[in-house]
């Protein structure tokens, strides 16, 4: 099934408005709330032969889709199409964070961007050649997890003491346990196959006060997709992310000890809850010297990521005035010092 | 007439003549009187360099006391002559008068004695505060294992090229200070700059900026329960540095003529 929003007013299409965070109307201007729309997608159901065809509500041409496309715009008449069957039942999101950026903000924040690369070549920081910019809601899933971490370690403490004749180093051992309850909550996890797992990870953070309930329009006029990975099959990229913190709270409950050294270290992580989300990126291509760029931007803080071409002869420019500098820098505190200039 | 004339004649060759021996004379009076020569400034009494050793030795003294306003004058004796090296090396200044530009002027000896293996290191003047006692046992300590081996151009011309770049320091830092070393500078800056670079490098694809805290939930999550329990305890002792230095030392003093110096006294 195909959902389509057509303006009650005019008839024109209507797409969802970052800038007022509402299905507007492009032709006459009329605004519609998303958050009092009616959605039953998720109660919804669709035999799984259903439609292997789409075809646009607005024109009739037919909709020309990847599998995990759950909206789109109909590259014959550009009208935003939300294919409902691919975000119902199992696939339907819980939440959503609708894009605060729009199109011209992303463009404008994203040359921004260019201009502040230190190390990027001059015709970059133009930020001329954008070859497209594409408002698409990646697939999430957010877990809250529960940790239950039991460690048993031996640590030490030293002092050090001494007399008129010996210097005396004290070490006490002591055997240190530990029963800890960590609760990390809304752990994001792309699931989306296409997405870069180490650029995503870098967008973070999404502020989750900007969590809607998911509505349809809100995807109107942007790319979607829906999730790859099911909530099991990332569980462990969950708790890989958070293993590291997990060593980092275990760790500063022994503070105050010198040497740390486990015996044991349990950790048993269940998964609490975790939700299907839609989150905004702005996905931005850039050609640049024959080859492209990929460059993501977080559709609400406006956080870019992806690595820009870096200038050689910037990083020698860097590098030699930086060492110069220093060098001179240092030869004057010698020279201050009382040692000769050269 | 004719006789008169050749009188006259022999009385003014001989007045010459006079003249001659007698200006030859107070030439020779004014050497005597003043015997030391204050451009030389290697004195190998114990034969232990070949002539073009000490026609460099002396070319480099000569050229880097210029730039220091100061001689740098080498001593080596075969035996003691019943004087004690350090007495040898005052009496030394107080006779010679040794400077680089005027007599008991800046002056830094070093003196060996190839009998008694002593080494002796003095400073006057200019030398004494550049050059103090603890400079002194530096440079001493740096030619040292040359003198021991045998090495004795390379410790002398050592001790001029290390006084020269000493005294390029202020009185009162250590000029072995690492900061002081250009391939230290050197070093540090280019690290500087590597590590600068390659963190610019490194933040350029963005950075991640959810920490620890990000996710968790500060309400649930705490230590449960703990327990720290004392096994035992070692205590191990080491013997204090004892601070007396080493062999050696002696530092400076005063000599019979009153000059105050600066010095450092050693075996090799």
């Amino acid at each position: 099934m195909i959902l389509h929003y057509k303006c009650p007013s005019c008839g024109s299409d209507m797409s969802f408005d970052a800038d007022s965070g509402e299905l507007s109307c492009q032709s006459c201007g009329r605004h519609e709330n998303i958050a009092n729309y009616p959605e039953e997608l998720k109660t919804y159901t669709f035999s799984e032969d259903e439609a292997k065809e789409y075809h646009c509500e607005n024109c009739g041409a037919v909709l020309m889709t990847a599998a995990e496309t759950a909206a789109t715009r109909c590259s014959f008449c550009g009208a935003g199409v939300v294919i409902a069957d691919r975000l119902s039942g199992d696939l339907a999101p819980a939440m959503v964070i609708p894009f605060t950026i729009s199109k011209e903000e992303a463009v404008a924040a994203f040359k921004k961007w260019c201009r502040k690369g230190v190390l990027t070549p001059r015709g970059f920081m133009t930020a001329d050649r954008i070859k497209s910019i594409t408002g698409l809601y990646v697939p999430f899933w957010l877990f809250d997890l529960n940790s239950r971490v039991q460690v048993n370690a031996v640590c030490t403490k030293v002092r050090t003491y001494s007399d008129s004749e010996y210097i005396y180093t004290e070490t006490k051992f002591y055997d240190a346990y530990r029963d800890i309850n960590l609760d990390y909550i809304k752990v994001p996890v792309d699931a989306s196959e296409k997405m870069n797992d180490a650029l995503m990870d870098k967008l973070e953070p999404f502020p989750y006060d900007q969590l809607k309930d998911f509505k349809t329009p809100y995807l109107a006029g942007f790319l979607a997709e829906r999730y790859n990975y099911s909530d099991k099959e990332l569980l462990s990229r969950a708790k890989d992310k958070i293993s590291s913190y997990i060593d980092s709270y275990t760790r500063s409950t022994l503070s105050g000890y010198q040497t740390i050294n486990y015996k044991s270290k349990d950790i048993q992580t269940t998964n609490v809850k975790s939700d299907y989300v839609l989150l905004p990126v702005w996905m931005v291509s850039y050609d640049y010297n024959r080859s492209e760029y990929i460059f993501a931007m977080n559709g609400q803080t406006g956080k870019v990521v992806g690595k820009p071409p870096v200038s050689k002869g910037k990083v020698a420019m860097w590098f030699s005035s930086i060492a110069a500098g220093s060098f001179l820098a240092l030869k004057c505190v010698a020279f201050m010092m009382g040692g000769g200039f050269w | 007439m004719v006789r008169s004339r050749m009188f006259a004649q022999s009385f003014l060759s001989l007045f010459t003549a006079l003249m001659i021996f007698l200006l030859l004379g107070i030439t020779a009076a004014a050497a005597d009187a003043d015997a030391f020569d204050r451009d030389r400034y290697i004195y190998d009494f114990a034969e232990l360099l070949t002539d073009q050793e000490l026609s460099e030795l002396q070319s480099l003294a000569s050229g880097l006391g210029k730039e220091r306003n100061t001689a740098f004058i080498i001593i080596t004796l075969a035996d003691s002559q019943g004087k004690d090296i350090v007495q040898y090396v005052e009496d030394f200044y107080d006779e010679q008068a040794p400077g680089f530009d005027q007599p008991h002027g800046n002056t830094a000896i070093l003196a060996i004695n190839m009998q008694e293996r002593d080494v002796y290191l003095a400073g006057f003047k200019k030398a004494e505060e550049y050059l103090d006692s603890g400079r002194m046992d530096q440079i001493r300590n740096k030619i040292t294992p040359a003198l021991s081996d045998g090495q004795y151009f390379e410790a002398f011309s050592s001790f001029i090229q290390t006084s020269y770049d000493y005294m390029g320091y202020d009185p009162g830092v250590n000029p072995e200070n690492l900061l002081f070393k250009w391939w230290f500078q050197l070093a540090v800056s280019l690290g500087l700059a590597g590590s600068i670079v390659g963190l610019m490098a490194y933040r350029l694809g963005g950075r991640v900026t959810v920490n620890a805290r990000t996710y968790m939930d500060s309400n649930r999550s705490k230590v449960l329960s703990k327990q720290d329990r004392f096994i035992r305890q070692t205590v191990t002792r080491q013997r204090k540095p004892s601070n007396d230095s080493k062999g050696g030392g002696g530092g400076g003093g005063i000599t019979g003529g009153g000059h105050s110096h600066s010095g450092s006294r050693g075996k090799f």
